[in-house]
């Protein structure tokens, strides 16, 4: 048996599946890139396990760790393939779903469409009680009633049951006294309850959170069966952790409890892996970039720390439009999609105008250079043609692509109407494409409070460096860093991330009358709530904590999050907390009101194991001649020149320490090609990275920034 | 060089920027597009943080305010995505106005300006507009301004008020703060005037911090992008948002387009007669309103800007949805009203229920073009007015609480789907969670759920009504009786009508104790009572008897619509038990018609 100690990253996509199997004791990495297989993801998952194990030489190894990370939950929702599931509320209020919250998210769209609700009315059945907005039981709860809508909702054939009444995250004796009764009467019935999914304050998002978690539940348990079995069947005895779109990762257990939290499972790899970049180099600003086949994702992190929000939107309607989606409550990292993907396709608006996206060709049929019955041209056909992809060399040759039929398509669907040449219209794609990610990057970028000129832009998935240099050019950025294996370099990510999970709990106090021995023990309960959860994936490792305070201005509606020390709150002081909010209050929003009462409302724990030790290896070859780097000469496009002109092209695998290649230069691995414009150098270090800078001097910036 | 001149950056469409350079040469397509979708992000994020520093319900869950901004000559250049466009389409006037009424050179930094004056704003006094000017590089360059609806204005709340002097506050134009410095006499003025003061000033305080928002984002963009004036960028948005506009209006044939109808007086006050003409000619759209009823001696009088905003929301919904809004939009669409008119009062009018007329603006013009453009426009929706509750009173413990929420209803179906449940159009904004409700006031709603039936039958269904349900708690935590509730509202006599053979919707219903009250006084109810409020269903567009019996079937199962109405109002014969559609009898049954 091939030695040591063998974790394997896995991230299924909406156009491929990646994997990175890195030995920690040896420090070898074996990747791999396949086509995503949407109708059942774990036999891309087993096809690539095998391929792996398969190119270890020797006997076989045992892997020790799976991460995995799955964009079948936000997919399931999206495409609404999820469980049949039934919604029990609180008398008078079963339409809450259906009303959500009445804004009309475009003010004059007339005809604006609207998510359905993923319950039914017909599955929605009322009991009566009612809890008050301040926890006292108003009306009991009837366990026969209980238990006549149960059986109505089973007998409409319901698989999943959502439970949420009013005011039950005050008290949720009512959700508790229904849970007890689904437990002992329909046990087969996958149950989510809203005081455990999102206790909190406002029905409509409570119960949509919950109901969303409800409506993936069983997809998810039942693919997270199929691929424990087939992962056991190929022998696999280790532990199977998920990534959490918070950044953590967690057992399989609480992510089939709560697979409402794993919905950005995918995209959140990229970030975990630029956060320990940008430690492991001490780089204060990364501006993540991960563009795949369907979508480019962003996120600026700041001092080694992405950031993170409470809540967010799935399966918009209008994929750019705040509001067209279903509402989730529930942590992840802030990740901004800033654009379409390779696939993503170019045709003409209505204005004769062009356009790139959203509609996505995705892993089936794909770019017309797949050559699988696509005939759209997208991002990837015009990197084609622009001379930046190799068509015999696309994942390392083993899947050839059809130029020709770019060429055809790009002439046919785009340059004709536009009264342009194929290569004018397919770098007006590629560089359309770059300006949109650019300006959705620096508004992102401003948001967060970063300024472009000053972030190094990690580049990830297949197309991200392909597009980081262009991306880079229009927002200023000096430096580019690309990972080693950067194609698949997301899953990466995988290997860093601690495993964590976040709480929280509503209770209202005014500061004054805070009791704050009560508060260091709510704080203390949710502690040890997370770590329990924790110990399910660990049992020996020490698990730590980071509190949040959310506290406002009494009357106002909403809170400001305070990050405090995590030692006794008892002994912390009322001046110093009341300090803290007004310091960051004035810092938001220009200016504060020290009269003005303040209160809590939300007290909120993260718990996270350590993160996890992971070294990266530094490159095989220490030194070498970069004339044996050099594949040749293929002409490309210049950005600057805006002309075809000889780019060197670089064999990644064959890199050392200390090569410098100025650019014009084409840096290929199979899984990605990096693209290096006149004006810039790149260099690589001592691990494989290569670095980008892009010429401080000249006058081109000025006019690109 | 006051503006980055780019170089041309792409060979993208092509055709755009010999587009662009022929008319201005200032800025390609795409630079002009990256700086317009920032202006807008700017404006959003302002928009955004009221909803973490606004302390009423109204504002931080119910989004009744707008946030825009203006370059330094007062044009608007952007208003929020979630605008109500009532206060957007009105402040693009007002705002204007406003920052000319003094020489640009007399503003100074930390000048912070507060006005409700209905006459230059959004048409009543709960509309409180805080503005500032954007100075960069010691220049005014921009104009921030947003309006907030103050659910609590002071006054008395109802719409039977004969002049505006009974209800509430009236803030002329005032510095709010002077290059910086406070001035409290201003707030000390408001509080004393209002029922809920911290409330009040609470919300006035993020309004300046929206404002302020804006203000550091604008300022932090022009330095990104190297500009030292917003004015020659705005012409150039302007003017092609003007040139869209245009385009769009130019589609519409020429040609007059009278429309006639009332609108129900508030409570069992008489009918309110408006004649309005559309005049189309090439890109040039007019609405003039001769021959409309005279101002009324209740709240629904309707100032110029508010009447112009909803006249304006017609066109541009109809139109010209995509392309956002600013000065450009609003060139082409004029109007003229008669002074004096229920449509353009005059001070000093009652116009706190303005919304009871104004709302109707828009429905009336798709009415009038709907013959010219059947598919652009949709039937009557039960959101308009948008209706409207204000509650307040005491306590158990004495202290006062004031509330105020708004409620659509059933939107109208159009030529190509049924219309939308309960939707607050053509205002906009969003219910209050009746969990916050609840935690902000001594009420429980009993009850907040679709009503079977109220959509208008038709080819195309209305959306439907919406009932809620409220209880006047007699327990030891029940308030102190008695608690008011005020109702600005409509459709209790004339429902929305459907187009083009499609049905009327349902009617809307103010009960007390289940029985009707009168929706245009206050409503004194003791502890024990129980409020409904229905909300009307959205108008019918097409027969119904020509409605897919599968759609018909649908709507049966989800109980939008009865085993009986699918019967007499479609044609559509549903068995019972299984909740199939007799085909053969329904075949019958609509040869019958």
């Amino acid at each position: 048996m091939a030695k040591g100690y063998y974790r394997l990253g896995c991230d299924i996509g909406g156009t491929f599946t990646d994997f990175v199997l890195v030995n920690d004791q040896g420090g070898e990495f074996y990747v791999f890139k396949c086509l995503t297989t949407p109708s059942d993801p774990s036999e891309a998952v087993e096809r690539g396990i095998q391929v792996l194990i398969d190119r270890i030489p020797g006997s076989k190894p045992v892997i020790d760790e799976i991460i995995h990370g799955t964009t079948l939950v936000i997919n399931a929702i999206i495409e609404r393939k999820g469980a049949k599931t039934g919604l029990i509320t609180t008398q008078g209020f079963r339409d809450v779903l259906e009303l959500g919250r009445e804004l009309r998210y475009d003010a004059y769209d007339i005809f604006s469409e609207y998510p359905p609700p993923l319950v039914p009315r017909a599955l929605r059945m009322e009991v009566d009680e009612r809890i008050s907005s301040d926890g006292r039981v108003i009306q009991g709860l009837s366990p026969e009633e209980v238990r006549g809508s149960l059986s109505r909702l089973r007998g409409r054939g319901i698989e999943s049951l959502a439970v949420c009444l009013i005011n039950s995250y005050r008290n949720p004796v009512h959700e508790r006294q229904i849970k007890a009764i689904v437990e002992s009467e329909a046990p087969e019935l996958f149950l989510s309850t809203s005081f455990e999914v999102l206790p909190q304050i406002r029905e409509y998002e409570r119960t949509c959170t919950t109901a969303t978690n409800a409506y993936v539940k069983p997809i998810t348990a039942r693919y997270l069966e199929k691929l424990s079995s087939r992962l056991e069947a190929q022998g696999f005895a280790g532990k199977l952790h998920i990534m959490l779109s918070s950044g953590g990762i967690t057992s399989v257990a609480t992510a089939r409890e709560f697979p409402v939290r794993i919905i950005e499972s995918g995209p959140t790899a990229a970030v975990i892996a630029s956060q320990y970049y940008g430690r492991m180099f001490n780089i204060r600003d990364i501006f993540c970039f991960d563009m795949g086949g369907t979508t480019a994702k962003s996120c600026l992190i700041q001092k080694g720390q992405a950031g993170l929000v409470s809540t967010f939107e799935v399966g918009r309607v209008q994929r750019f439009k705040k509001g067209s989606g279903l509402p989730i409550q529930v942590p992840v990292v802030d990740l901004m999609e800033i654009g379409a993907g390779g696939g993503s396709i170019a045709h003409m608006s209505k204005m004769g105008l062009l356009q790139v996206g959203p509609e996505s060709a995705a892993a089936d049929p794909g770019p017309v250079c797949y050559a699988r019955g696509g005939e759209q041209p997208t991002v990837t056909d015009a990197d084609l043609l622009l001379g930046y992809l190799d068509p015999g060399y696309f994942l390392g040759g083993t899947m050839p692509l059809d130029k020709p039929g770019a060429v055809r398509a790009m002439a046919e669907k785009v340059a004709k109407p536009l009264g342009a040449s194929v290569i004018e219209a397919a770098f007006g794609i590629h560089d359309l494409i770059n300006e949109t990610m650019a300006a959705a990057a620096k508004t992102h970028i401003a948001e967060k409070g970063g300024n472009p000129k000053i972030v190094t832009i990690a580049a990830f998935g297949g197309a991200g460096p392909v597009h980081a240099y262009g991306l880079a050019k229009k927002i200023g950025a000096p430096r580019i860093l690309v990972p080693p294996l950067a194609g698949v370099g997301s899953a990466m990510g995988f290997f860093t991330a601690p495993a964590a999970f976040d709480l929280s709990r509503s209770h209202r106090a005014s500061l004054d009358d805070a009791d704050f021995g009560a508060i260091e023990t709510l704080f203390q309960e949710l502690e040890r709530e997370g770590a329990a959860i924790l110990q399910q994936t660990d049992r020996r490792q020490k698990v730590t904590f980071e509190r949040t305070l959310m506290m406002r201005f009494v009357g106002q509606g909403a809170e400001t999050d305070l990050q405090i020390p995590r030692r006794s709150f008892a002994r912390l002081s009322k001046l110093r907390v009341r300090a803290l909010f007004d310091e960051t209050y004035q810092k938001l929003y220009g200016r504060t009101y020290p009269d003005n009462p303040v209160e809590f409302v939300t007290f909120k724990v993260r718990a996270s194991l350590p993160e996890r030790p992971f070294r990266l290896p530094p490159l095989a070859r220490k030194k070498g001649r970069l004339k044996n780097c050099i594949k040749g000469k293929r002409p490309a496009f210049s950005l600057l020149k805006k002309r075809f002109i000889p780019f060197t092209v670089y064999d990644r695998l064959k890199l050392f320490p200390g090569a410098r290649m100025p650019g014009p230069a084409i840096v290929e691995e199979k899984e990605s090609t990096i693209v290096v414009g006149e004006d810039a150098v790149a260099r690589v270090d001592e691990f494989g990275f290569v670095w980008i800078d892009i010429n401080e001097g000249g006058g081109e910036r000025g006019r690109w920034a | 060089m006051p503006i980055k001149r780019s170089k041309p950056k792409s060979e993208v469409g092509v055709k755009a920027r010999r587009r662009s350079r022929s008319s201005r040469g200032a800025f390609d397509a795409i630079t002009l597009e990256i700086l317009w979708r920032r202006l807008v992000s700017v404006v959003d994020e302002a928009d955004a943080s009221v909803s973490r520093t606004a302390f009423s319900s109204l504002l931080r869950d119910a989004h009744d305010y707008t946030c825009m901004f203006t370059d330094s000559r007062g044009q608007e250049l952007v208003q929020g995505t979630f605008c109500t466009p009532g206060q957007a389409g009105a402040m693009a006037l007002g705002v204007k106005k406003i920052i000319r009424s003094m020489p640009l050179k007399q503003y100074r930094p930390g000048d912070v300006f507060i006005v409700n004056d209905p006459w230059l704003l959004a048409g009543h006094l709960n509309d409180i507009c805080v503005l500032s000017p954007i100075f960069f590089k010691g220049r005014p360059v921009a104009f921030t301004a947003c309006v907030f609806h103050h659910s609590d204005i002071g006054g008395r709340v109802s719409s039977d008020n004969r002049e505006v002097h009974e209800e509430g506050v009236f803030i002329p134009l005032t510095k709010l703060y002077d290059a910086g410095r406070l001035n409290e006499e201003v707030l000390k003025l408001i509080r004393w005037n209002v029922r809920t003061p911290e409330e009040v000033t609470g919300d006035i305080r993020s309004q300046v911090a929206a404002n302020h928002v804006c203000s550091e984002k604008i300022v932090a963009m022009m330095a990104d992008e190297g500009l030292t004036t917003l004015d020659d960028l705005a012409d150039e948005i302007i003017s092609r948002t003007e040139r869209s506009m245009r385009a769009a209006i130019a589609k519409i044939p020429d040609g007059i387009y009278p429309h006639e109808s009332v609108i129900e007086g508030a409570g069992q006050r008489k009918d309110v007669a408006i004649r309005l003409t559309v005049s189309v000619k090439g890109s040039d759209l007019t609405v003039d309103f001769t021959g409309t009823s005279p101002q009324v001696d209740w709240g629904g009088n309707v100032v110029y800007n508010f009447t112009y905003a909803y006249v304006f929301m017609a066109v541009k919904s109809a139109f010209d949805p995509d392309v956002p809004i600013n000065e450009g939009a609003i060139r082409p669409v004029k109007m003229t009203a008669p002074e004096g008119s229920v449509v353009n009062c005059r001070f000093p009018a009652a116009v706190a229920a303005r919304m009871q007329i104004g709302h109707f603006m828009t429905e009336m013009v798709f009415k009038a073009l709907s013959a010219a453009t059947p598919h652009n426009i949709i039937a009557g929706s039960g959101g308009t007015p948008a209706q409207t509750n204000i509650f307040y009173g005491r306590r158990h413990n004495g202290r006062p609480w004031h509330t105020m929420i708004i409620r659509g209803g059933g939107l109208g179906a159009s030529s190509r789907k049924d219309g939308h449940h309960c939707a607050i159009f053509p205002a906009n904004g969003a219910n209050t969670p009746v969990e916050i409700f609840e935690s902000d006031t001594p009420l429980l709603v009993a009850e907040r759920s679709l009503v079977t039936d109220s959509g208008g039958p038709g080819r195309m269904r209305g959306g439907l009504g919406r009932r809620m349900v409220l209880r006047v708690p007699d327990d030891d935590f029940g308030p102190q009786a008695p608690v008011t509730v005020a109702v600005q509202a409509g459709r209790f006599r004339y429902p929305p009508d459907g187009m083009f053979g499609g049905g009327a919707g349902s009617k809307a219903q103010f009960l007390r104790n289940r029985h009707p009250a009168d929706p245009s006084g206050l409503t004194f109810c003791e502890r024990g009572d129980v409020i409904e409020f229905y909300s009307a269903g959205g108008g019918g567009y097409g027969p119904a008897f020509e409605r897919d019996p599968e759609a018909v079937q649908a709507d049966v199962m989800s109980g939008y619509v009865s085993i009986d109405r699918a019967r007499d109002d479609y044609g559509v014969v549903i068995d019972p038990a299984t909740l199939k559609v007799d085909l053969e009898a329904t075949r019958v049954l609509r040869k019958k018609s």
